[in-house]
């Protein structure tokens, strides 16, 4: 018989928890936990998350994440290339909302070199930056129907999210790297049929947004399977640095476009959905909702859809005088700031992206302790995360 | 970043020129060879093993041929954007069941064809081995977008990205795009489907192992190959020109119409009003407690020279080491600025100096303050933690320490964040060099 290894004294004097783990073992009925390896390869994790978890019999106690399976180095490549290129980089950070990335970079530049943007320019950037929010969302409620057992769901969020895809493809040539806006505006104006092909898509979405609620909102497992699991008070997801619909699920009245406004987006009426218990539930029901808010604002933005030039005047390259720069948007997955430093060059001096993603994964310990195994699929499809954007 | 070498007649698959994707890939004699003449001739190659190839054994496989192309088991694997186009493949406008395709499994013991979906990163390359080993054969690879294709738009300047999936497990199939869309994926679906009906089929390959050598610039090599037969072409054109000329003395010549390109006129910009507090007021707040402070390019800041860089200006305040930490515990605390939100925490290497950086902002009254504190530039620079502040600052801090190696001191956990445990030094050093996983861009 083979010598019991050390591994399997759990228990033990010497015993070391694996790094990252921190929670003193409390039981004291002789069962024993055990760890369990979800990913990189997994398909609820929504890419290459690694998650290390920690189980007494089926109650999670404590969760490590591994990061850096698709970490590709972006922000060091970034220092390599000049600032407009830095934009396509973007598109491969948070891929479902790449035009909103495009617009944070472009806005840095234009902070820097004092570069203003026509009206028309300016309502592009809104409408097009509220139909990647709706294709983002339509694509994460799929997904979390497929997550929760429903495949049904999947192939109705992505019958919708098509429709939004050829448009996008009409308009810049891309299904989902846009690289679409450029500093001053963007890369090409919208095609002449652009608004009537939004009013269309917007009366369609409309009738499916309710027929969403009837197949999954109102749905008795779904809603067994979310009430009150994963649940993040509001202090504690402020702390954790919470942003986008994860915050705002939490309670916290946060969102970039009305309580910092860039764009036009301060003429647009529009309200930002918040929940009270920061569960599954309140998650699902935020994003929902907000669907219906970007409804809303693409109405009122497509009724005054102004004429005129839609880029300012273009150049090739900048050359950013020396000094620190910012910009902040809010993107499907909440607050993505932009930083770059210049030592008075075209290339930045370093350049780095904040990812909503990050923040918002970081909590996850705190809000699956307590719960199932099977729970910690609804928190991670709920926090809707986008793995290459907190590797990036 | 060096991981596997080239073999002998470049790089298999994409370099083929007869488009034997399963033929010789690692050189293999015997039934590789012998299945990559079969495909190659057109015919159907012999069970390796049986003896003889008769009609009834060259029956018999058609049929085995014919069975496992259309029912293909794709592994869910998808690492980075790719995974989206391939999830839309698989979704109600494309359907892949319609080729058979549709049973995805999430275990690869229950699977035999994987789609890399996806940039490959050093990180991952051994996890993908291990699932490629863990598949039964026969299998079949299709590397989907330029990631896994050379490595793509990550080729150059990046310490992490594998160059080409192939580097690591043999490809059958490469499908260019990035993404490529989800025809581009279908079409290359049924070119896997057809070499499988012909019988090719790879049982069991050892994939090569992570090799740190100094890997060389294929893709620069390429790029020059590729112009000098440009070049060709453009002096074969030249002669085609002219003899078309001197055939055809009458004419006259295209006109061209060009569009004109649209002219822009200069947009002035429109400054944001402040949110919360004014710049200049909080400079007051702070100087009044750390008389120290002061301000990034801004020298001997007053509230009158702050507020004359406008309502977008931020307040940029540079702060000691000693200060650092009791500094951001009154920006939290104090009833006037409410700083609760840590935005972000990085750092700036200025190859004499090293800048913390860190960005916080007001919940309740949205105004934002930006800081830096100066550490020396040695192995190990050191600053207390803000992780008792604020809990996101934790993998902010880790991430500093991953990519500059800063100390944080006090930090409950402080291990890399992305990279792995022996990574050679920190990659967003300006120092930081690597030529066996950088290749330098040439332009």
């Amino acid at each position: 018989m083979p010598a019991p290894s050390q591994q399997s004294d759990v228990r033990g004097e010497g015993y070391a928890l694996p790094p990252g783990f921190s929670l003193r073992e409390t039981r004291a009925d002789g069962s024993q936990e055990y760890f369990l390896n979800m990913g990189p390869q997994h398909p609820s994790t929504h890419g290459v998350l690694k998650l290390v978890v920690r189980l007494d019999g089926e109650t999670v106690v404590e969760v490590v994440p591994h990061l850096g399976f698709i970490h590709r180095a972006i922000e060091k490549m970034g220092e390599n290339e000049t600032f407009v290129q830095y934009i396509h980089l973007t598109d491969r950070m948070d891929y479902l909302s790449s035009h909103i990335n495009n617009l944070c970079v472009c806005m840095a530049i234009e902070k820097a070199m004092g570069i203003g943007v026509p009206e028309r320019g300016e309502y592009i950037r809104v409408v097009v930056s509220e139909l990647q929010r709706i294709q983002s969302h339509l694509l994460w409620w799929g997904a979390f129907g497929m997550d929760l057992g429903a495949v049904s769901a999947f192939l109705y969020g992505f019958k919708e999210r098509e429709k939004i895809t050829a448009l996008f493809e009409e308009l810049c040539g891309a299904r989902l790297t846009m690289n679409f806006f450029r500093p001053g505006g963007s890369n090409a104006d919208v095609p002449e049929n652009f608004p009537a092909r939004v009013k269309e898509i917007l009366e369609d979405l409309k009738f499916s947004l309710d027929e969403f609620d009837v197949l999954v909102s109102k749905n008795p497992i779904i809603r067994e399977r979310t009430l009150g699991v994963g649940a993040l008070p509001r202090e504690r997801a402020i702390n954790y640095g919470c942003s986008g619909p994860v915050g705002r699920a939490s309670g916290i009245d946060f969102d970039v476009r009305k309580h910092d406004p860039y764009s036009v987006y301060d003429r647009f009426q529009f309200d930002v959905p918040l929940g009270k218990h920061g569960d599954c539930y309140d998650r699902y029901m935020v994003r929902m909702q907000e669907m219906r808010e970007s409804i809303r604002i693409l109405e009122q933005a497509m009724a005054s859809f102004p004429g005129g030039q839609y880029r300012s005047k273009e150049k090739p390259a900048y050359k950013v005088p020396a000094g620190s720069y910012y910009a902040n948007v809010e993107t499907a997955r909440g607050l993505y700031a932009t930083y770059m430093v210049s030592d008075n060059s075209f290339k930045p001096y370093r350049i780095k992206s904040r990812s909503p993603n990050l923040s918002n994964l970081s909590a996850i310990n705190e809000m699956s302790q307590g719960g199932k195994i099977a729970d910690l699929v609804a928190i991670l499809s709920t926090l809707d995360l986008i793995i290459p954007d907190i590797d990036r | 970043m060096g991981i596997g070498k080239t073999p002998p007649g470049g790089l298999p698959g994409h370099h083929d020129p007869d488009g034997r994707y399963l033929s010789d890939l690692l050189g293999n004699a015997g039934a590789d060879a012998a299945m990559a003449a079969a495909v190659a001739g057109g015919g159907l190659p012999p069970i390796p093993g049986a003896a003889g190839s008769g009609g009834l054994t060259n029956a018999v496989d058609w049929v085995v041929g014919w069975a496992r192309a259309n029912s293909l088991w794709p592994l869910v694997f998808g690492t980075s954007c790719c995974a989206i186009e391939m999830m839309a493949t698989g979704a109600s406008h494309n359907d892949w069941a319609r080729f058979g395709l549709e049973v995805a499994r999430a275990s690869p013991r229950q699977a035999d064809l994987i789609i890399l979906a996806g940039t490959i990163v050093e990180k991952m390359g051994s996890r993908l081995i291990t699932l490629y080993e863990q598949m039964p054969g026969p299998k079949y690879v299709i590397a989907m977008g330029a990631c896994t294709i050379s490595g793509g738009p990550f080729y150059y300047d990046s310490y992490s990205v594998v160059k080409g999936a192939d580097r690591l497990i043999p490809v059958d199939i490469y499908v260019p795009g990035c993404p490529p869309r989800p025809e581009a994926l279908l079409f290359g679906v049924m070119k896997l489907q057809e070499l499988i009906r012909k019988g090719a089929w790879r049982n069991s390959i050892v994939p090569r192992p992570i090799n740190h050598s100094p890997i060389k610039d294929e893709m620069s090599e390429t790029a020059r190959l590729w112009e000098e037969k440009e070049k060709l072409k453009q002096e074969g054109m030249k002669e085609a020109q002219e003899r078309f000329k001197a055939d055809n003395p009458d004419f006259k010549g295209f006109v061209i119409k060009r569009i004109a390109a649209p002219k822009f006129d200069e947009v002035a910009r429109v400054p944001r009003p402040a949110r919360g507090i004014s710049a200049a007021e909080m400079l007051a707040i702070l100087t009044e407690r750390f008389p120290a402070l002061t301000v990034q390019s801004v020298p001997e800041a007053s509230g009158e020279k702050i507020a004359a860089l406008g309502s977008e200006y931020v307040l940029d305040a540079m702060v000691g080491r000693d200060d650092y930490h009791a500094l951001v515990a009154f920006l939290k605390t104090d009833a006037r600025l409410r700083l609760d939100f840590l935005i972000e925490l990085t750092a700036v290497d200025w190859k004499d100096r090293f800048d913390v950086v860190v960005h916080l902002q007001s919940i309740e009254k949205g105004h934002k303050v930006f800081l830096r504190c100066a550490l020396p530039h040695d192995a190990a620079p050191e600053i207390p933690t803000l992780t008792d502040l604020y809990s996101g600052a934790d993998w902010h801090e880790r991430e500093a320490f991953d990519f500059f190696g800063i100390r944080f001191a006090g930090h409950p956990d402080l291990r890399r964040l992305f990279l792995e445990d022996d990574f050679p030094g920190h990659p967003l050093r300006k120092d930081f060099q690597d030529p066996t996983r950088v290749v330098k861009r040439p332009y």
